[in-house]
């Protein structure tokens, strides 16, 4: 849903790893802009209620990007850059953001 | 939390406001430590100019105005530290304790004095559905143009009031991916006060001739703009597939996968509320601002400076940031009327530049009672799912204040920590009991203002 321009400068890629599938996303994105860029927002992250979210503010106060970085859940996906072999994976299973 | 870590200053926000003060510290010889949660200085405005992604031509000049303030703050003697979050502050009689963490882990300090330059956030403002996927707020979709190029596949549809709305419809039409269209909420009549505010609209009139350029730019675009939508729905089973807005008296229905809304800017709270800085409601600006002095001190050994203060712009973030640095200079040197002289240049220059915000508060000022009309349905809370009617109900058994309907509802409790409700549950109080939002008042805001892992909380638990 989201597309790099063709003006935009030529930047570097790295590879990362979403929910098993290596992708190279430009090595300028957070964790949250690489999964829109790559998967769109409609499976971004289920909510405690069983409903489909997807990030809101991008700049760290919505907390609706939660996503697990290295193992680590809950991680606000638009703070952190990806790194060359990061391993995200999509919470899809609806309960797990109440911390 | 592992040792004690010790700095004359600190400063929470390398934005415009935390990199000019950082830079005039380094001029008298003081050696700042900076926080930041972002990867790169820049704040908000100056996102990834560091490294530019998108051309001149198509983020528009202001963008790439940030890069001598750049320059100079990477070549400055400064302790910066990006991806640092403060979540915890404290005020002592001998300074201020905060608790950082980073990538290393939680780690404390102790400074002397401290400037908030946390800058701003976008207004939460709760329609039926935007809690979907594919509502987004503008500000998110100019993170991603600005941080990678990235824009819609499909034409978006944009909502709302003010000029990151305009900006951001500009720079798409730019990219060529013009949005199909812009629902204005400012009636059409606002765009003729400058003809009422004629000093303001002088000393602004950079920001207005900038404004009708883009709104120019757009209507030769072929960009339909719908000035004085009167109410907002965003439809679809699991994401976005249509708008509804009113217009004119009667409902229109827009297919679209994107529905990019703005209504303006707001302080963020958390880090000034946690450490004890009383907050007014500032009627132009429409939410709550921090009480500071003239040397923008707001508590003995606090200083508030840029949008964390009140919605000034970028120029002026830079020029509040000089300021505080300068009242933050205690040791006297022999330059005391060097100084006092650029003070008075700075607040003169400020005056100025700040003339012009009570012409946009007018021009772009919402419609208060906006959340009280919405359907029951409506999310206030999107973390914690509590609806418009459940805060109805919880109020009329008596929840009477923010801090009550919290416990009443959860609304507030989730891991945002109410920073997307916390103004419209003041906001639907003041309207429903009919007193000023200053009676009402706002959430009591505890640490941590930063989520912080299990990880880090233990580490933080066995030795605190
Ligand atoms: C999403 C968004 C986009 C904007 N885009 C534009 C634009 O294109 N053009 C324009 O003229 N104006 C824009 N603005 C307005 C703009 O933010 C201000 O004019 C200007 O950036 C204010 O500067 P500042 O230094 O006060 O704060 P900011 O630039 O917002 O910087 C504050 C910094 O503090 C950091 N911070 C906050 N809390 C903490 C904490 N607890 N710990 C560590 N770090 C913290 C933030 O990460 C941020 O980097 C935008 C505002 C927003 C919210």
């Amino acid at each position: 849903m989201f597309q790099r321009i063709a003006e935009s400068s030529v930047i570097d890629g790295v590879d990362i790893q979403l929910d098993g599938e290596i992708c190279r996303v430009p090595i300028t994105l957070s964790v949250a802009a690489a999964v829109l860029f790559i998967k769109g927002d409609a499976d971004y992250r289920r909510h405690v209620d069983g409903h489909a979210r997807a990030p809101f503010c991008l700049m760290g106060c919505c907390h609706e990007c939660l996503i697990t970085i290295d193992g680590e859940p809950n991680r606000r996906g638009c703070l952190v850059s990806v790194a060359e072999g990061m391993s995200i994976e999509r919470q899809l299973g609806g309960s797990q953001d109440d911390g | 939390m592992g040792e004690l870590c010790q700095a004359e200053i600190a400063i929470i926000g390398a934005g415009p406001a935390g990199m000019a003060a950082a830079i005039r510290l380094t001029q008298a010889g003081i050696r700042p430590v900076v926080f930041d949660m972002g990867n790169a200085p820049g704040g908000q405005i100056y996102r990834q100019l560091d490294v530019p992604v998108i051309g001149e031509t198509l983020s528009g000049t202001d963008y790439y105005r940030g890069r001598d303030l750049l320059g100079d703050f990477s070549r400055a003697d400064i302790d910066y530290r990006p991806r640092s979050q403060v979540w915890w502050g404290q005020c002592e009689s001998d300074g201020v304790s905060l608790g950082v963490v980073d990538a290393a882990g939680v780690s404390r300090w102790h400074v002397k004095r401290m400037l908030l330059a946390t800058g701003s956030m976008e207004r939460s403002w709760p329609f039926p559905g935007w809690q979907l996927p594919g509502s987004m707020q503008a500000g998110a979709a100019q993170i991603l143009f600005k941080e990678g190029g990235l824009v819609p596949e499909a034409s978006p549809v944009l909502a709302g009031s003010g000029p990151l709305l305009y900006l951001l419809a500009w720079q798409y039409c730019r990219a060529g991916c013009a949005p199909q269209r812009i629902l204005d909420t400012t009636p059409a009549s606002r765009y003729r006060l400058p003809l009422r505010y004629l000093r303001g609209a002088w000393q602004g009139r950079h920001y207005l001739v900038k404004g009708a350029r883009m709104m120019l730019a757009l209507k030769r675009a072929g960009v339909p703009i719908h000035h004085g939508v009167e109410a907002l729905e965003a439809t679809g089973k699991h994401r976005v597939e249509r708008v509804h807005y009113y217009w004119r008296g009667h409902w229109h229905h827009q297919d679209t996968s994107l529905v990019l809304t703005h209504f303006g800017v707001v302080p963020e709270p958390q880090l000034g509320r946690a450490i004890g800085i009383p907050y007014d409601w500032h009627e132009g600006q429409q939410c709550f601002l921090p009480e500071r002095n003239r040397s923008l001190q707001a508590r003995t050994r606090v200083w508030v400076a840029g949008d964390g203060g009140g919605i000034g712009g970028a120029l002026n973030a830079e020029r509040e940031g000089r300021l505080a640095a300068l009242s933050m200079l205690t040791i006297p040197t022999n330059d005391v009327a060097d100084r006092k002289r650029e003070r008075r240049r700075l607040e003169q220059r400020r005056a100025t530049d700040l003339a012009v915000r009570p012409l946009l508060e007018a021009m772009f000022r919402l419609p208060s009672h906006w959340l009280s009309e919405q359907p029951d349905t409506t999310l206030v809370c999107r973390c914690e799912c509590v609806s418009l009617g459940e805060l109805r109900r919880a109020i009329e058994q008596g929840a009477a204040g923010p801090n009550q309907l919290k416990a009443f509802t959860r609304c507030g409790m989730g891991p945002c920590q109410g920073r997307e409700c916390g103004e419209s549950v003041t906001r639907l109080l003041s309207t429903v009991q009919a007193l000023p939002p200053q009676e009402i008042g706002y959430y009591q805001v505890r640490p941590p203002v930063q989520a912080l892992s299990l990880g880090e909380l233990a580490a933080t638990a066995t030795d605190a």
